[in-house]
């Protein structure tokens, strides 16, 4: 068994390309369609990395990066941003709600803009986990 | 100043003796001994009274009384004549002299005549006065009235409205230059020449006259907008009013008064096109996330497909496929919206029947709807037939809010809740169908009705183009139409949509 990793996107299209990108290269998938089905996952059993997307109903993945990435016991899961947001709003997102009495966050291991090919998804895993 | 008189006779003696009386009395006196002479002194001298002889050598009196009525200066004539001499008299009188006295002429006689003259001469000298005053009065009027119709004529020639006057039985009367550029007809063509039947559309007179009753009343029409064909066939945008014009109830003509809408018109759509290409540059940031999200579904369906070709693996290649197939799918979709959205489209009115149209909506969802247990179901009103309208408008349209409600069911997504979208036609009066898209879905809170129509808001994440209810709204716009809603969040949505239509016209059957 590969190591696991969890995909949250809204997108049931996105999901099935980052598990098929996942299976391909030895990985073990684990599926959530938004942010709060994400954080339940996380917390009954951690994963190795999680690909998280940041536009979502229900609680988006800017709210379940800041979430994860200030919990003692999970800040140090690596997070892969896969998201059709540029990085710049993204990071700034963050900054703003660091400036309005959050705890700073580092920022994401790696940060991919839609669209992504899987081989480029697969490197990006890879030099991650080792 | 003294009055002047003017003696006239042969016997010189008479004479002086008389003149000589009569410059005692004040009068300033003037003697010639015969006719010829008399009229000399007459024109050079204009006297006011003229005392002749009846009876000399030459010009007798008559003659000079005659002769003396010619002139236009004015002078009373007092004919001498002797005994027995009546007739001549009498003639002198129908000449137009103002008295005869006899000779030999007697101071009180001729006081009295002199009198009698004097008071002639006032009348007379009054009269004139009365007339000249009459006259020049008479020619001042005239000059204003001239002016003022001067200034009509040009107030009408200037004017930037089109001003077409007709007389009682509609002849035009009036045509001025604005109207001449708005109609196309030169005024030469127009002028007792068209009645104003000629110039506007059945239509309009039909608006025109429907008021007429009213305007007893008003006497005048409120302006509205309309279209009046020039020469050339080519509709012309206009602001029209009408006024019948009555005198002691009596109808004596109309006027109507045209301004041209073109430009304004132009303009309109120029700012409309514009703010609309505004929406679309907006919009383009906004289409970004829309587009790489298609961009990489594409590359997901492709690389789902690799696999499934090198593993040999059906399935994977099935859903890469599918993969595929949906982001074509959703590029035409955006494409088409936005092109629809930024482009100027001609409504297209084309026989159909709008509960058909309907009918073939809810049908066309029916089968994708019941996946998710959502009921599509149409509800249509029998009184509507086959009407005049775009038909592939309202096909847009009703394809678009059916397909927002079985979202709005599907993103609701309550266990056990059944869900819905109907679709009601209803005929209203005026030529107005009404269309209601309605669900029992999520949805919409305030903040979600207040950007619903704004571009690139979307709430179904990455399903949504982001333009459907722009699109849908332009075309509603488009076709005439209204569009409202009314929505709850957690109860659901209703669109109301009123159309207007055209009867059919019935060709007649040979």
């Amino acid at each position: 068994m590969g190591k696991k990793v969890l995909v949250v996107d809204d997108d049931p299209d996105v999901r099935l390309f980052s598990q098929a990108v996942l299976e391909e290269n030895g990985f073990t998938p684990v599926m959530a369609k938004n942010g709060e089905e994400g954080e339940e996952m996380i917390r009954k059993d951690p994963p190795e990395l999680i690909i998280l997307d940041v536009l979502m109903p229900r609680e988006s993945g800017i709210r379940l990066y800041r979430n994860i990435k200030t919990n003692k016991k999970f800040k140090n899961i690596p997070i892969v941003i896969l998201s059709g947001i540029a990085e710049k709003s993204f990071l700034r997102s963050q900054k703003v709600l660091t400036e309005f009495g959050g705890d700073p966050v580092p920022d994401p291991e790696a940060y991919l803009e839609k669209p992504v090919d899987g081989e480029e998804l697969a490197d990006t895993i890879k030099k991650i986990l080792g | 100043m003294p009055t002047k008189l003017l003696l006239i006779d042969d016997e010189q003696t008479s004479t002086s003796l008389l003149a000589l009386s009569l410059k005692s009395d004040g009068y300033e006196v003037l003697t010639a001994d015969n006719g010829r002479q008399g009229l000399e002194i007459f024109d050079r001298e204009g006297p006011d009274i003229v005392i002749t002889d009846i009876r000399m050598p030459g010009m007798d009196g008559i003659e000079v009384l005659q002769k003396i009525k010619e002139r236009p200066h004015y002078a009373e004539v007092i004919i001498v004549t002797g005994h027995g001499d009546i007739d001549n008299a009498i003639d002198s009188l129908k000449y137009g002299a103002s008295d005869f006295i006899n000779k030999p002429v007697r101071a009180d006689t001729l006081s009295v005549a002199l009198k009698r003259a004097q008071n002639k001469l006032d009348i007379q000298r009054k009269l004139d006065d009365y007339t000249k005053n009459l006259e020049q009065e008479v020619e001042t009027v005239t000059h204003e009235l001239r002016m003022q119709s001067k200034f009509m004529e040009k107030l009408i020639k200037t004017s930037e409205e089109g001003i077409v006057a007709t007389d009682r039985i509609f002849t035009v009367v009036i045509y001025n230059p604005a109207a001449e550029h708005i109609l196309g007809y030169p005024a030469e063509e127009v002028l007792y020449r068209k009645k104003a039947k000629d110039l506007f559309s059945l239509d309009l007179m039909r608006q025109y006259q429907a008021k007429r009753h009213d305007d007893q009343r008003r006497k005048k029409l409120e302006h509205f907008e309309t279209h009046v064909r020039n020469r050339d066939g080519e509709m012309v945008p206009v602001r029209f009013t009408g006024v019948f014009l009555y005198e002691k109830g009596r109808i004596m003509g109309s006027v109507a008064f045209l301004q041209d809408l073109t430009e304004i018109k132009r303009l309109e759509k120029e700012v409309l096109m514009s703010e609309r290409l505004a929406t679309v540059g907006q919009t383009v940031a906004g289409m970004a996330h829309g587009v790489k999200n298609i961009l990489h579904g594409f590359k997901g369906g492709s690389y789902l497909m690799e696999v499934g070709f090198k593993n040999n693996d059906t399935e994977k290649l099935k859903s890469g496929w599918q993969m595929i197939q949906k982001n074509i799918a959703h590029t035409s979709d955006l494409v088409m919206d936005l092109l629809t959205y930024s482009k100027d489209r001609d409504v297209a009115y084309v026989p159909c029947d709008p509960n058909d149209i309907a009918a073939e909506v809810c049908e066309a969802f029916a089968d994708s709807a019941s996946e998710h247990n959502i009921r599509v179901r149409a509800t249509l009103d029998p009184a509507i037939g086959s009407v005049a309208m775009d038909k592939t408008s309202i096909h847009t349209v009703l394809m678009n809010l059916v397909s927002n409600a079985i979202d709005a069911c599907i993103f609701d997504d309550v266990p056990g809740k059944s869900y819905a979208v109907t679709v009601n036609t209803h005929l209203k009066k005026d030529h107005v169908i009404r269309f209601e898209v309605a669900d029992n879905g999520t949805g919409m809170d305030k903040k979600v009705q207040d950007k619903m129509f704004t571009s690139f808001f979307s709430t179904k994440g990455h399903k949504g183009t982001g333009l459907g209810l722009l699109v849908t709204r332009k075309l509603i716009e488009d076709h005439g139409g209204s569009i409202a809603v009314f929505s709850e969040a957690g109860k659901g949505t209703t669109f109301i949509i009123e159309l207007p239509f055209e009867e059919l016209i019935k060709e007649a059957h040979t």
